[in-house]
């Protein structure tokens, strides 16, 4: 039950779902009542059922296909949309990717490097230190690889006045339960830095429980090992596969590996001036962003000289959306192919396979309109029982496929696993309902429209001069 | 008092294009069909008569020529005028029947009266007298495949007059039946004409068939060759020459008279 309110209250968030849901309703009202029409047309559907179910099928299939591409190509869309108010800018080294900053910066950045009067400060900020590694370094695998975020516990989760505060997005949107159970399990990750959240989904593939602990050797932080306890986990979905850890831990570690190293006389290890890897700072809006910009950047947008407390290495602050397309800059080609190739071959493909099941159809039927005809059916009442065969097979083919692929993805495989980015998994939006029955539609439509012409244009007198 | 006509043709021309040839169908064809007649064309083959009833049903438009069927000129109107007109004003009864194999014997009567505004109370209503009229009560959920030729034609007939129709046209509806159910079929016509004084036309090659009608118009190439009326001598024996596809007119052939129709000649007929 919670899932489905989640799945309604996601779909009636937009808008345009609810002109959708709106739309619909008409539809279903339009088809109670032209009842007899409506089961004219189930019944001229039937007529030929295999037909009818293997164009289904081609259309469920072609539907998932879309659903999953624009899954992943909406969710980039979205965190790559520039925002105008309360959005979240990402501070990293300037000349470097990977970034690796001193984590001696991570103070003065979450200040926003104040210096004179009128400068402005961030609203919040999470530092990000990067940690992977193996629980089984003698047979590295995939399945037994688990890497970690670094951060404040409780910029993860917090609850102030019984509202959820995160600075990782959509933390806000797990259910009360697993709200406070995270919450629980961040205060605890406070209290002791070897506790640590992993996702359900990455706890599968390393064959752990929450409960357990775990002996980390690092991949990154060469030397670091870590004994970790398991506390709490991340539900399917967004951050089933990842892992965060209380930062202090890490850093713990670090000292205590370059204590060591002074009693030894052995390097200092090479990381420990290098771990923090991004700052993530909250602003009101774009005006102080642009400000905060210059108090990190050093540079002045009138022109005047100002220095940059961060000099070696330099930093760069960028809004979140441009840092994230940054970062994926490198899948542009694959992302643009799959948007602007691959899509409209399917949605072709899908009016091309409508348009010739509806044309054989149509060849068939030509005496049973010509007959239509005869009995008072108008030529337009011919092109709207085709059209509307086709747009029944479009519309409950597309809406039943996305609905499978929204409940099988989400609640089956906790998302479409695709990793691009920091994103392992994207989930699929309620809005895929409105495309699967918007793509159907569409594409049965624009299928239907020359054999549904061709039925209107049956000539009576022609059919049965033949047939006579 | 004769009774007001309820079709006048005019005039008519109809032309077909078959590839760059022109094919006159109907040359300069006038007649007059009188309320509540039950009239037979006949001809062989090619004649125009399958044409004529398509016209006169509005399933085509004229070349030239018009063609009135109670107050409306059919002639002017256009395709979407025409198949309104025709849900009111026509039943047409097919050779082959022509129900729709998806949909029961009943659902099948009722497709036409999903085309006017009334209650499904009404329409089943119409749908059972319809029905009733035909003797197939017994056969309403059967679907086409499950019902013999003759019951297919009844109820095909069912559906030419659940409408109520001004006009009954019938093009070889005895085509594709035995005799025993054509002599049904025919029965059922007649009594359509006599207890419900509707006005039928029928294309029929069979002269036991055009014997019911009160009147046989012969047709050839495109034009009216005779006509002959019912309660003239001979004209109840199907094997008589009046009722032959015979294209010149035996001279002094009993049964026929001259009842204006001119040819393009402009002789009686």
């Amino acid at each position: 039950m919670q899932k489905l309110d989640d799945l309604l209250l996601a779909l009636l968030e937009n808008p345009l779902n609810v002109v959708f849901v709106g739309v619909l309703l008409l539809v279903v009202v339009l088809c109670v009542a032209y009842f007899q029409q409506f089961l004219f047309i189930l019944k001229n559907l039937s007529r030929n059922l295999v037909r009818s179910i293997m164009v289904s099928i081609a259309v469920m299939l072609l539907v998932v296909v879309i659903t999953l591409v624009w899954t992943v190509t909406a969710a980039l869309d979205q965190v790559t949309q520039e925002k105008s108010k309360d959005f979240k800018a990402i501070a990293t080294e300037r000349f470097q990717i990977p970034s690796q900053m001193p984590f001696s910066y991570e103070r003065e950045l979450s200040e926003g490097a104040v210096r004179r009067p009128g400068d402005v400060t961030p609203q919040d900020s999470m530092s990000w230190s990067f940690y992977g590694g193996t629980i089984d370094k003698e047979h590295l695998t995939r399945e037994n690889i688990v890497f970690f975020f670094c951060m404040e516990p409780k910029k993860l989760l917090r609850m102030e006045n019984d509202k959820p505060i995160s600075m990782m997005d959509d933390i806000d949107q797990l259910s009360t339960t697993d709200l406070y159970l995270l919450e629980k399990a961040c205060e605890e990750m406070e209290k002791d830095p070897r506790k640590v959240v992993i996702g359900v989904t990455r706890l599968e593939a390393l064959k752990k429980r929450v409960g357990e602990t775990i002996r980390i050797s690092s991949l990154n932080y060469r030397g670091i090992d870590l004994d970790l306890e398991i506390i709490g986990s991340f539900p399917k979905g967004r951050y089933g596969q990842s892992a965060v850890m209380n930062r202090r831990y890490l850093n713990n570690a670090l000292d205590a590996y370059n204590r060591d190293a002074d009693k030894t006389g052995t390097p200092h290890h090479p990381l420990s001036d290098k771990s923090l890897n991004l700052m993530w700072l909250r602003v009101p809006d774009t005006k102080s962003f642009s400000q905060l910009a210059e108090q990190i950047e050093g540079s002045d947008a009138e022109g005047h000289q100002r220095p940059s407390p961060f000099a070696a290495p330099a930093v760069k602050l960028e809004t979140a959306s441009s840092g994230i397309a940054a970062f994926l800059d490198g899948y542009r080609d694959l992302l643009w192919a799959v948007s602007y190739l691959l899509v409209p071959s399917i949605l072709a493909t899908m009016a091309l396979v409508l348009a010739c099941a509806i044309s054989i159809g149509v060849r068939e039927r030509r005496t049973e309109m010509a007959v239509l005809k005869v009995l008072g059916f108008g030529p337009n009442h011919i092109m709207s029982l085709i059209l509307g065969e086709a747009l029944l097979i479009g519309v409950v083919s597309g809406l039943v496929s996305s609905a499978l692929t929204y409940a099988i993805f989400n609640w089956g495989f906790g998302g479409v696993n695709f990793p691009i980015a920091f994103f392992p998994t994207f989930l699929v939006p309620g809005d895929a309902l409105r495309w699967g029955v918007t793509v159907g539609a569409v594409t049965s439509f624009i299928g239907s429209v020359i054999p549904a012409w061709t039925a209107r244009s049956v000539k009576v007198s022609e059919v049965f001069a033949k047939v006579a | 008092m004769a009774a007001e006509s309820i079709v006048r043709v005019a005039n008519l021309h109809k032309t077909f294009r078959r590839g760059s040839e022109l094919i006159q169908v109907l040359i300069d064809l006038s007649l007059e069909v009188p309320e509540g007649e039950f009239l037979a064309l006949m001809g062989p083959s090619g004649s125009g008569k399958t044409t004529l009833l398509n016209l006169i049903a509005g399933l085509d438009s004229p070349t030239d020529g018009t063609i009135e069927v109670g107050a409306d000129i059919i002639s002017r109107m256009s395709e979407a005028q025409l198949a309104k007109w025709r849900t009111r004003h026509v039943g047409f009864v097919f050779q082959f029947y022509h129900l729709l194999p998806v949909l029961t014997a009943y659902e099948n009567v009722e497709l036409p009266l999903l085309l006017l505004p009334m209650s499904s109370s009404e329409r089943r209503k119409q749908v059972l007298t319809a029905l009733d009229l035909v003797s197939l009560t017994d056969r309403l959920s059967h679907r086409p495949g499950q019902l013999s030729g003759g019951q297919q034609q009844r109820v095909g007939i069912a559906r030419a007059i659940v409408t109520d129709p001004t006009l009954i046209v019938a093009d070889e509806p005895t085509g594709d039946l035995d005799s025993r159910s054509a002599e049904e079929i025919l029965n059922l016509l007649v009594e359509l004409k006599n207890g419900l004084q509707k006005t039928i036309i029928m294309v029929t090659h069979d002269p036991r068939a055009a014997v019911r009608a009160e009147r046989v118009l012969h047709l050839d190439k495109g034009r009216l060759v005779r006509e002959a009326f019912h309660g003239t001598a001979g004209f109840n024996d199907p094997n008589h020459p009046a009722h032959r596809d015979g294209i010149a007119q035996p001279a002094g052939l009993q049964g026929t008279q001259d009842t204006g129709i001119r040819t393009e000649g402009g002789g009686p007929v």
